[in-house]
């Protein structure tokens, strides 16, 4: 199989951001401390919803909000089935349907938790991608939202925002920094391939791509589903590592922060997406340490509870305001070394 | 009374109008014509403030290229842009309303007497715009110009799209709008009609001006008439 | 017969409630393409108005009412100055991810510079009584929010109908462009339909706080969700189709309150956006609109 040009040129900056990944991995493995190895964790699994989020967002242009939601699918539909019986008869004692009568392993679990998310994904996604621009958003949203309230009034279930624990915790650094390098690949390619090129294409006029033949809509659910599938991965690294999950995390805090992470790396490139992800991820660590009142070079800082909000929201607004293409722009990290 | 020069417009990086000068001189009419993408409407939204230009327009002596879209339509200017744009989820009444926003004191006895001059639009006064023929909306878009009792009036592609017979109609209430002494700068790709109406005419192409001169110099010119009605 | 009047009672204010907060976001839509998700924290601004007036033994009703709607328009109008100006002309996306970081920003800022805890607003009590009628209990909160709900519909009509500025922002939302060109400001469309939304959310706030009693940093999130449900219900950006998406979600969240059997109870926000999302399924682009072919005729 040839490939075009950009499809090298893609594949050369794929490689470079899995050796920065790789490298980041090693280090913190090597010097960190355990509640760091938590943060860098955190930062891998952030980074795999943020290249699913700019899978769909970046190539069909379109503001989605309810990853989250998906992220949640995901993570409880592989807990459910991985967690041991003894456990779930605990901590779910009303659950209808035998789900606590039952336990897989890890990998079953994992691929079960991706068919139910995709299946998913797909039946929404027909709605989905028959709309355009705003109202695709707003109809993301509503989803959000109603994923949210079934997590949390099915306790029986889900447990609501009660901690949904004893999930086996079989994955490690490793684990995170295997799958987000194999992602990059995949959005990266999806980017380059021809289903992303002609899906930006017909993402700036609609109707003329489909003149041109273009199948507009398959284009948008194909992406989406893609999407949602990397989303349920990341929930299932997020409930495979932490042990325990609960439906808080799902919801708008997240979808804000892993948003502004694209948006401020930039949603246009697979280069913006890591780099606005770990700008965010170990930035906010910074000011949340700042919130708590430390003591520098002999100073007692004030408290200031609330300030990595503030923060974040006016990272969003400045990025929107003055350079909404975000810090990379059009520009992937081969744009560097690579010429013309 | 409208002076421009050195004019190039901007569409996003693209550059639709190289460098054109052109002169619109009180109580005359000055006509604009050219094939499809000529940029003749593009030297409309220059002019208005809504396309990025460069260059100089003096408008009654004064230098308006640096001025916003709003503030340069209260010094006077009025447009019919193209497609009409009227409207239309306002009627016909609230249309003209909207067009003497700020000239407060006379917009009604001006409404009353548009409906006067267009029966047509008293009898839909309360219709809505968007539910009227291309003929009435072509009228009522100048109507609602000519509420603003501009010094110019801007007529971008009066006759796009409108049957013969309604074009006919739409010229005759120029070429009185042209008896009464108002300044006009008409954009049209019809170039019969528009010569017939102008004092002085500028062809473009390409986003230059390949010839301009009066109605009798192109008239005279066969070769330049047969390009124009070719094209028009 | 008392029970179905009751609920309906109930239906009614809620829809009212529901309607206003619609309508606040509708109008900034329907102009400039701007889902303003602050509007929940213009809502709070007016609230902690309140808890200022509260703080300065100004307790007179009329003032801390008048206090609180003032202070919400101001901050509506100096939101659109400061932070949306800029995105003003920008794609709807831009404009919606700017008005979440500013809702953000602006409930940290309250959390910081005010409280992370509630702090009580009892001056609104005396608004809530029971008013005994034909047999019901209606509340008189429910009385009011209705009435001056269906008030405020009115004189919103009249003045999108009868002044210019209303023309203007009527045809603004189909073109805005030619509105700059019959002369009429760009700002001053904008500043008024920010205007506008400040009055209704600080309109909103007063009956919000006659209810509640307290107002938090996050004070603003459950009303701005149910008004962002509702808009989408009712079409988004339209005028009536928020007040009908508003009057019809209240009924809803009614009709899910009587008709859930007693085990189901925790469910009801659940099965109001179920039954949300079916109604999506059947109108994507909301209850007013069928649905439309793209490329169709506009």
């Amino acid at each position: 199989m040839t490939l075009s040009r950009s499809q090298k040129r893609g594949l050369v900056g794929a490689s470079l951001l899995a050796f920065v990944l790789i490298m980041v991995g090693i280090i913190a493995s090597y010097f960190g401390s355990k509640y760091q190895l938590r943060i860098v964790y955190g930062s891998y699994v952030s980074l795999m919803v943020v290249l699913a989020l700019q899978v769909f967002m970046g190539n069909a242009r379109i503001t989605n909000l309810s990853h989250s939601a998906f992220m949640g699918i995901g993570a409880y539909a592989a807990a459910i089935c991985v967690t041991p019986v003894a456990m779930k008869k605990i901590s779910l004692p009303s659950a209808p349907w035998g789900l606590n009568a039952f336990a897989l392993d890890p990998v079953t679990s994992a691929v079960i938790a991706i068919a139910i998310t995709a299946a998913i994904a797909l039946l929404i996604g027909l709605i989905l991608a028959r709309l355009s621009g705003i109202g695709a958003t707003i109809v993301s949203l509503a989803v959000l939202v109603i994923v949210h309230s079934l997590f949390l009034y099915r306790t029986d279930i889900f447990k609501g925002n009660q901690a949904f624990f004893g999930i086996p915790q079989v994955f490690t650094l490793t684990s995170a920094v295997i799958i987000a390098v194999i992602m990059v690949y995949v959005v990266r390619g999806f980017k380059e391939s021809r289903w992303g090129i002609a899906l930006r294409a017909s993402a700036d006029d609609e109707i003329s791509a489909a003149a041109m033949g273009v199948n507009v809509h398959r284009l948008r659910l194909l992406a989406w589903v893609l999407s949602c599938v990397l989303l349920a991965v990341a929930g299932i690294a997020y409930s495979y590592y932490l042990g325990t999950i609960s439906a808080r995390p799902f919801y708008f805090n997240h979808v804000f922060l892993t948003l502004a992470m694209l948006i401020l790396g930039g949603m246009r490139t697979v280069t913006g997406a890591v780099l606005g992800t770990f700008l965010i991820s170990f930035g906010l660590e910074w000011v949340r340490w700042l919130e708590t009142g430390p003591h520098i070079l002999g100073l007692k800082f004030p408290e200031v509870l609330g300030l990595s909000g503030v923060v974040l929201g006016s990272v969003i607004v400045l990025i929107m305001a003055l350079r909404p293409g975000g810090i990379m722009g059009d520009r992937e990290i081969e744009d560097f070394i690579l010429k013309e | 009374m409208l002076v421009v020069q050195n004019l190039n417009v901007f569409h996003g990086p693209i550059e639709a109008v190289h460098g054109i000068s052109f002169t619109v001189k009180e109580g005359t009419c000055v006509s604009l014509l050219g094939p499809n993408g000529a940029g003749k409407t593009s030297t409309i939204s220059a002019i208005t403030g809504v396309a990025k230009s460069t260059g100089s327009i003096m408008f009654a002596d004064e230098d308006i290229s640096a001025l916003p879209v709003e503030t340069r339509i209260r010094k006077g200017i009025a447009v019919s842009p193209e497609g009409r744009r009227v409207f239309a989820n306002l009627s016909v009444k609230e249309n003209l309303r909207l067009g003497g926003a700020y000239n407060a004191a006379n917009v009604d006895s001006l409404i009353a007497e548009w409906f006067e001059t267009f029966p047509i639009l008293g009898e839909r006064r309360d219709q809505l715009a968007g539910t009227l023929s291309g003929g009435e909306q072509q009228m009522l878009a100048i109507a609602r110009a000519l509420m603003s009792e501009p010094r110019i009036l801007l007529l971008d592609e009066p006759s796009l799209g409108l049957a013969p017979k309604i074009v006919t109609q739409i010229f005759t209430m120029i070429e009185r709008l042209k008896e009464k002494q108002m300044t006009i700068l008409l954009v049209e790709q019809n170039a019969t009609l528009a010569l017939r109406l102008s004092d002085h005419a500028y062809l473009l192409n390409n986003g230059q001006i390949v010839a301009d001169g009066t109605a009798e110099t192109f008239g005279s010119n066969d070769a330049l008439m047969a390009e124009l009605t070719g094209l028009a | 017969m008392e029970f179905v009047a009751q609920q309906i009672m109930n239906a009614l204010s809620f829809g009212a409630e529901y309607a206003l907060l619609a309508l606040g976001l509708a109008i900034v839509f329907s102009i400039m393409g701007l889902v303003n998700f602050a509007h929940g924290e213009i809502i709070a601004v007016g609230g902690y108005t309140m808890v200022a007036m509260a703080a300065l033994s100004l307790n007179n009703p009329l003032i801390v009412v008048g206090a609180a709607i003032f202070a919400a328009s101001i901050g509506a109008v100096t939101l659109e100055r400061v932070a949306f100006r800029p995105v003003r002309y920008a794609d709807p996306t831009t404009g919606l991810l700017t008005a979440f970081g500013v809702s953000i920003v602006l409930q940290n800022l309250f959390l910081l510079l005010v409280s992370p805890r509630p702090i009580a607003v009892t001056s609104l009590y005396f608004l809530e009584w029971p008013i005994p009628f034909a047999g019901l209990r209606i509340s008189s909160l429910q009385l009011f929010e209705t009435l001056t709900t269906i008030i405020v519909i009115v004189v919103m009509m009249l003045f999108l109908k009868r002044t210019v500025l209303g023309l203007a922002m009527r045809a603004a939302a189909l073109d805005f462009e030619m509105v700059r060109l019959t002369g009429i400001k760009a700002n001053r469309v904008f500043a008024t339909a920010f205007l506008i939304s400040g009055v209704l959310a600080g309109i909103a706030c007063v009956f919000i706080m006659a209810r509640r009693g307290s107002v938090d940093p996050h004070l603003g999130f459950d009303p701005v969700l149910m008004a962002f449900v509702a808009c989408v219900v009712g079409g988004f950006g339209s005028l009536p189709g928020a007040v009908i998406g508003g009057f019809l979600l209240g009924a809803i969240e009614v009709a899910m309150l009587v008709l859930l059997p007693q085990s189901l109870g925790g469910m009801t926000e659940a099965f109001v956006f179920g039954s949300i999302a079916l109604l999506l399924i059947w109108r994507p682009d909301g209850i007013l609109t069928p649905p439309r072919e793209k490329g169709d005729k506009q």
